[in-house]
């Protein structure tokens, strides 16, 4: 047994019999929602990172009878491409080609020549260098004096929007894990008083004969800390199986839109390492509990 | 080693359960300590091991002023002073020889390093028998000894005890008061609180009477060598 002495009782206290319990929901808890941070970040970052460097130029579409409209709009892309070409800090400038635009409309309007019966825009793909300083304000500015209605979009908006949602559910999983925490604490310190209550007569035997608060305090904090692991393993077996289980479905998801999701060694490290800091919280609480309740006594 | 200085102390607002009393117990004494039930033997025995401080006046331990120690001062002195409780104060759920190595372990001491000693000292009480035996299933007599046992087991400079020979038969009660004696060669202050006259009797040793709160030295024809004699002042007043 971890500790050595067990001059109290403490295993047959049935104030104690529940904590493991508890602290099992709270570690699950905080593992799911440590997770879903850590996701989320992973999630946020491949966009950053994919989507940083490219930008989307528009040529407007010309609206007269159809024949005429290929050709002025040709020109009117050579001129734009031209000019990004010529623009220093820009990669490469590509014209999308009309199969390309047909396949991203394939989900929304099925299997049809989009382009041959629907004004699309034409769409230039651009790369810039991520090292080269880039004047956005500037490239913008040409490109619509060269052809006027022409749109730049450097994707910072739809980007910024999915980065504040993705900081909203971090913050939200840290809150999470914060008051699943201090509720850890406030359940160990009722507990351990309770404990100290219901031992008041060994523990004022323990002072007669000499024993330090700490000496008392140590068998407390070592039956918490046992407590707390008891619960912390059980947690982490459930929130393990939940993962395990949500990994799986994303995995046959194969969305595109989502990074890959599976769990990297270090974040099964995380997961393990919440029911140690849980137990850890547990020990500590109880000490600093004992001491403080030993100390008003006289 | 222990001296009293104008000593009184009652229970809360409660009266004066022990009054005026002065007296002083020399280094490697004994004395018995005797009265009426009721009388205060065990609340001057508190006094002394700390878990009362006097309401008037000054009890002085180990040349320190009891009133005035730090709560890790005063759990220090407690390891030096064993006591045997009128009511034993063991902890049922662990075995003799658990009970018995509690002080030993407060002192840092590892139970599997203290084990031989403390079997071989509940040998010597009678409990050979029973060294793992849980205190409940124990007699009266026996747990008393388990509680002897528990209170010299560290060899304390003070030993205090309670009416430590109450429950159990005379032939028990001699061979217990030969292990104080002992621990009394060996240095041991030792204070006993008892009803037992033939045993007070048989062991010469000053004998000082508690009666209505006041505390004096009784005359024995035969008062014991002079290195137990103590340096006794007492006054006992009429009320
Ligand atoms: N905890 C307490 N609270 C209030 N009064 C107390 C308390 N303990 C003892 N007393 C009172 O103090 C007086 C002395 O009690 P004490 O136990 O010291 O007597 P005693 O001489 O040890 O008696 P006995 O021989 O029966 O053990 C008694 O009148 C008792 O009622
Ligand atoms: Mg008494």
């Amino acid at each position: 047994m971890i500790g050595g002495r067990r001059d109290m009782p403490l295993n047959r206290d049935s104030t104690g019999r529940f904590l493991p319990w508890l602290i099992a929901v709270m570690v699950y808890l905080a593992s799911l929602a440590t997770m879903g941070a850590l996701t989320m970040t992973k999630i946020a970052n491949e966009w950053q990172s994919s989507l940083t460097g490219q930008l989307t130029v528009q040529v407007p579409v010309s609206m007269p009878a159809v024949e005429s409209r290929d050709a002025a709009e040709d020109e009117q892309v050579q001129i734009l491409l031209a000019l990004l070409k010529g623009t220093p800090g820009v990669e490469s400038a590509i014209l999308m080609p009309l199969d390309e635009i047909n396949q991203l409309l394939e989900p929304w309007l099925g299997v049809v020549d989009a382009s041959a019966s629907l004004p699309l825009p034409r769409l230039i793909s651009v790369t810039v260098s991520p090292d080269a300083p880039f004047d956005m304000a500037g490239l913008r500015e040409e490109l619509q004096s060269a052809v006027p209605g022409t749109t730049v979009d450097d994707h910072q908006q739809w980007l910024n929007g999915l980065l504040d949602l993705a900081g909203l559910i971090k913050l939200v999983a840290l809150l999470v894990v914060v008051l699943v925490g201090l509720s850890a604490v406030i359940m160990v310190v009722f507990v351990t008083r309770m404990g100290l209550a219901v031992h008041r007569q060994i523990i004022e035997l323990l002072h007669l004969i000499g024993a330090h608060d700490a000496y008392v305090a140590r068998q407390f904090q070592w039956h918490a800390l046992k407590l707390g692991l008891r619960g912390g393993l059980i947690g982490l077996l459930c929130a393990g199986a939940t993962l395990f289980l949500a990994d799986h479905f994303v995995s046959r998801l194969q969305a595109s839109l989502l990074p890959d999701l599976a769990l990297t060694p270090l974040d099964w490290l995380l997961l393990v390492a919440v029911p140690l800091i849980a137990a850890l919280i547990t020990l500590i609480t109880a000490r600093i509990t004992v001491l403080q309740s030993l100390a008003r006594l006289l | 080693m222990v001296r009293f200085e104008d000593v009184a102390l009652s229970y809360g607002d409660g009266p004066n359960v022990l009054q005026d009393v002065s007296y002083q117990f020399a280094p490697g004494s004994f004395h018995f300590l005797t009265g009426p039930s009721g009388a205060g033997k065990s609340s001057l025995l508190r006094m002394m091991y700390l878990a009362l401080t006097p309401t008037a006046g000054r009890v002085t331990i180990f040349d320190r002023d009891t009133a005035q120690l730090k709560r890790q001062e005063r759990a220090v002195m407690r390891r030096r002073i064993g006591v045997v409780f009128q009511d034993f104060h063991l902890l049922d759920h662990l075995t003799a020889v658990e009970n018995v190595s509690l002080p030993l372990a407060i002192n840092g001491e590892s139970d599997r390093a203290t084990r031989q000693d403390v079997a071989e000292l509940l040998a010597w009480v009678g409990l050979k028998e029973h060294l793992d035996a849980l205190p409940p299933t124990l007699s009266g007599g026996q747990q008393q000894r388990v509680a002897i046992a528990r209170a010299v087991i560290t060899r304390p400079a003070l030993l205090l005890a309670d009416e430590p020979t109450g429950n159990v038969d005379d032939r028990i009660a001699v061979r217990l008061m030969y292990l104080f004696e002992e621990l009394n060669k060996l240095g041991t202050t030792v204070i006993i609180a008892t009803h037992n006259d033939s045993l007070v009797a048989r062991f010469r040793h000053p004998v000082l009477r508690l009666n209505g709160g006041h505390l004096a030295v009784q005359k024995q024809e035969n008062v014991a060598a002079a290195r137990l004699t103590a340096s006794a002042v007492v006054e006992s007043q009429a009320t």
